[in-house]
């Protein structure tokens, strides 16, 4: 019986120990003197996080269905990762699935390319599949919505073909809702 | 006492032979005698003088400032902590200094080669969530201490507040990661 005491007694004593040294901080405590010094520690993380910016709408006035057409603007996409490594995702709300890269004026259709650069100032860049991430791009901006540093980093390009127009002809006006979607890498 | 010394019999004038000697202290004596007595009356006379204690400080009550994973980089991620700074002298003042990990004592967290900055604010009152902005390595001083006694165990439990910022402009600047650092606090008394 004493035995049995005596083994709670230690299980007790080290459970305490467990929690004692649980609980115990890095931190250091000072101690009286002619000065004193203390220390702690300071943590904290920073999860990956990305941020797109600077869009614009892309109004295109009235076509020539005989030529190719592209607008390309240039927005801010900033990324925190090691890398500043980003991916992007385009999706439309065209067609069947509402996920085409199509306009609409109500009764016709009017299909749309999407390319993305990761750079400024670009005419063409990697073509975009809806729904599909292109990866490996690299962001310069700074700041979260490039209000310091690089101003804008990247060029989103829509494109019309000849073929894709000449077959939608039509007076009124075609809209659209292009949806981008920035991931961290 | 010194050893092999009997000071009060010669103070009582009772020189060896038992000859009675008029004079007063050690006057009489000569050589090493004289000087083992004048050492043995240094001694006493420092034994009676009352105890002065110097300028003291102590910090405790410290813990370490987690802040985990800051959800918005967008705003100023604060950690506040209440702890105990005692001084003795007849203000109870004292001024701190606080230093960083970061290159010359800057206040910068690392993970890896990323650096993280944030601000260091000092309170001589407890539960304050902003305070004096201190700059590495420089002493703010005209500090008064409210703690009684050391480690605030009688009195007051705490005495000055801790405060550590993470600005929003570092946040959104610094790189994705897990950060550390350690704050090194230097207690004064004045």
């Amino acid at each position: 019986m004493i035995l049995v005491r005596k083994g709670r007694a230690l299980a007790a004593c080290a459970l305490l120990a467990i929690f004692a040294s649980g609980a115990a901080q890095a931190a250091t405590q000072g101690t009286l003197g002619a000065t004193s010094t203390g220390t702690v520690t300071i943590s904290a993380t920073i999860p990956s996080r990305v941020q797109i910016s600077g869009l614009s709408d892309f109004v295109f006035g009235t076509l020539d269905p005989t030529t190719d057409t592209s607008l390309s603007k240039n927005v801010c996409v900033w990324s925190n990762t090691g890398t500043k490594g980003y991916n992007i995702t385009a999706t439309g709300n065209g067609g069947v699935s509402g996920t085409a890269f199509t306009l609409t004026n109500g009764s016709k259709t009017l299909d749309y390319g999407v390319e993305w650069a990761g750079s400024t100032g670009q005419a063409s860049g990697t073509a975009l599949a809806t729904g599909t991430a292109a990866n490996g791009f690299t962001s310069t901006a700074t700041a979260p919505t490039c209000g310091s540093g690089p101003t804008p980093t990247a060029s989103l390009i829509v494109r019309f073909t000849s073929a894709q127009m000449l077959a939608a002809v039509g007076t009124t006006a075609f809209t659209g809702t292009l949806t981008l979607v920035v991931a961290p890498e | 006492m010194v050893a092999g010394s009997n000071p009060g019999a010669r103070f009582r004038g009772v020189g060896r032979g038992g000859n009675p000697r008029p004079q007063c202290g050690v006057a009489w004596l000569k050589g090493a005698a004289a000087a083992r007595v004048a050492a043995a009356a240094a001694l006493l006379v420092a034994a009676a003088a009352p105890a002065v204690a110097g300028p003291q400080a102590e910090i405790s009550g410290l813990s370490d400032l987690a802040f985990g994973t800051v959800t918005s980089l967008a705003s100023d991620a604060v950690r506040t902590e209440s702890i105990c700074v005692f001084s003795n002298t007849k203000t109870n003042g004292y001024s701190v200094t606080a230093s960083g990990t970061g290159t010359g004592g800057a206040f910068t967290l690392a993970s890896g080669a990323f650096r993280l900055g944030y601000d260091v604010e000092w309170s001589d009152l407890s539960g304050q969530t902003t305070g004096t902005l201190l700059s590495p390595n420089t002493a703010l001083t005209g500090l008064t201490s409210s703690a009684t006694v050391a480690t605030c165990n009688k009195g007051p439990a705490t005495s000055a507040s801790l405060i550590v910022v993470l600005r929003a402009a570092s946040l959104s600047s610094a790189r994705a990661g897990s950060y550390s650092g350690t704050l090194t606090l230097l207690i004064t008394p004045q």
